[in-house]
């Protein structure tokens, strides 16, 4: 049984976070909200996403499992107009989920789970170093490095107790680094490690601007990116592997 | 090649390469011999000859081969045949002479500019000359790809690795493996969809046979060794050999006569393989060097080999999340 009706925006956003890696997941209909948990074709980039009952309208569900197509959502997500009501009913009979916007209905033919890719282990990290920052500074520092780079290296600096982000193109780099005022906290530890911005990008366009960021970064670790969404009541993690630094 | 009637008895399934972990032993010239006569069909032969005329189409179709490995975390490692099985020799020398035939075609061919004749005469004159040899293993060695020597059979000596637990596939488009004895073949693994994988242990189950059975049902339909008897198929192989237990029965009770039987069953069952090989399952290629040694030192257009070096690249540098899970 699932029965919801949530805001295009809170939709929006949920959707927008997880198919930056995929282009089909399963979501988890738990009774106290929805669980989404994916990561990409070559295993480099994964999202945990949680949407708790709270962030809808009204919901109720009693822990099915169904599967969709990212993009066919998206796409009727994007029939809503801001402020619009999304209501979803699914029909255990014919896996099929009703989906009503006003008078738009849409019924949409739900994918097998068991065609999707398996859900990912959550890897068991111990990060040393924690920043937290504005998503419009996580944007600033992607985009400079984007200028000179296809990769981007993140690292805490532990005797200055700062943030900094390191780009070396062919021939032009990036250098740009946040001290503890310019960041909301920061514990410092030991971190560098360097990313691919195919990835970060990516993941960047879903972090909205004004949004509290967590990073959780090591030596030659994965970077672990929370951040909230839907009033604090949505959570997305993101994990990204780090590239091997040839130097 | 000899046994493609055991496809009928094999059981073999199709895998998604993501779920394939571990080391595959490749029979290299199998691997090799697929790669040339692919490359060869599809790429102008001036992409891949020297100033002097020595054509190196395998080093093409490494680079161009190799990356699927990688970017699966699927470890090869290359077996190379050593010297021919007395037995094969006949075989090995009737292809020499269908290979001379073909070059004759070729050469009409091209004198009647037949440009479809050409592509298909050209594929199947490739060999593998010395140079092909030695220029292979040296690109291999710079890619840190592991590579072993067979006393004889490749396969043979693949499906012993794999025996021995220290590979967990072969690679081979031979449905021989199967009679050497290897647990897991993977086939198909130069084209662009997924392997298949053949199960030894499943094909015995689902005919109840023993291997030496196997062994001697595929003797009655001929191997790379033998020419097996006139008018025994797969079916008729496998319903004799179950009724009457083993290859002799069999040719008793059909009064026919197999003059190689003895040998041919013993290079299936005490093959010449050796325990004598090592090998490093991380590897870390100089890709640098192996570009330089493909486009300089063996003039392969560099436009070929590109995109295959840098998805090299890129799945040696770029980490995967579940190395921390």
């Amino acid at each position: 049984m699932f029965k919801a009706i949530v805001s295009a925006e809170t939709l929006t956003s949920a959707l927008d976070s997880i198919s930056v890696l995929v282009d089909e997941c399963k979501i988890h209909l738990e009774e106290d909200g929805l669980e989404i948990r994916a990561v990409d074709p070559a295993n480099v980039g994964m999202v945990d996403l949680s949407l708790d009952a709270a962030a809808f309208e009204s919901y109720e569900a009693d822990g099915g499992l169904i599967g969709v197509d990212l993009s066919r959502l998206e796409d009727i997500a994007g029939m809503a107009e801001s402020g619009q009501l999304i209501q979803f009913e699914l029909d255990e009979e014919t896996r099929k989920l009703h989906i009503q916007i006003d008078g738009l209905e849409y019924t949409l033919a739900l994918i097998d789970p068991d065609s999707i890719r398996q859900e990912p282990d959550i890897p068991e990290l111990d990060l040393p170093a924690e920043v937290v920052l504005e998503g419009k500074d996580v944007n600033r520092s992607v985009t400079a490095a984007d200028m000179v780079s296809d990769h981007i290296a993140l690292g805490v600096d532990d005797g200055d107790e700062s943030f900094y982000v390191d780009a070396e193109g062919d021939t032009d780099d990036v250098h740009l680094e946040l001290t503890e005022a310019d960041l909301i906290d920061l514990q410092a530890g030991p971190a560098h490690s360097l990313f691919s911005l195919d990835y970060l990008k990516d993941m960047n366009k879903a972090i909205p601007s004004n949004t509290e960021v967590t990073l959780h970064l090591g030596e030659e670790f994965p970077v672990k990116i929370y951040f909230g969404f839907a009033e604090g009541q949505g959570q997305v993690t993101y994990m990204l592997a780090p590239r091997i630094q040839s130097d | 090649m000899g046994n493609a009637a055991l496809r009928d008895i094999a059981v073999i399934e199709e895998v998604p390469f993501s779920e394939i972990e571990g080391v595959v032993a490749v029979d290299a010239h199998n691997w090799l011999y697929r790669y040339l006569t692919t490359t060869v069909k599809w790429t102008s032969s001036s992409k891949y000859t020297t100033a002097d005329g020595t054509e190196v189409a395998n080093l093409l179709g490494i680079v161009q081969g190799l990356p699927k490995f990688f970017e699966n975390d699927v470890t090869p490692v290359m077996v190379f045949d050593g010297g021919p099985s007395e037995l094969k020799e006949d075989e090995i020398e009737s292809r020499r002479e269908q290979r001379q035939t073909y070059e004759e075609q070729l050469e009409t061919a091209r004198e009647e500019g037949d440009e479809v004749a050409i592509a298909q005469l050209e594929s199947r004159t490739q060999r593998l000359t010395p140079t092909i040899q030695e220029t292979s293993r040296e690109l291999l060695r710079l890619l840190d790809v592991p590579i072993v020597e067979a006393p004889a059979e490749g396969e043979a000596q693949a499906a012993h690795m794999v025996r021995r637990g220290d590979a967990d596939y072969v690679g081979s488009e031979d449905y021989d493996a199967l009679l050497f004895g290897s647990p897991y073949t993977l086939r198909q693994l130069t084209s662009k969809g997924d392997p298949e994988l053949m199960d030894l242990e499943a094909t015995l189950a689902h005919h109840d046979l023993t291997l030496e059975q196997l062994i001697d049902a595929a003797i009655l339909i001929g191997t790379d060794f033998n020419e097996g008897i006139s008018g025994i198929g797969p079916k008729t192989a496998l319903s004799a050999i179950s009724e009457h237990g083993d290859l002799w029965s069999v040719l008793e009770a059909r009064g026919e006569t197999l003059e190689y039987g003895d040998r041919v069953r013993a290079l299936f069952r005490e093959p010449n393989v050796t325990d004598e090989y090592e090998f490093e399952t991380t590897l870390d290629p100089d890709i640098a060097a192996a570009r330089e040694y493909v486009t300089e030192e063996w003039e392969v257009d560099a436009d070929e080999v590109e995109r295959g070096f840098e998805r090299i690249e890129e799945s040696v540098t770029q980490t995967g999340l579940d190395r921390w899970t």
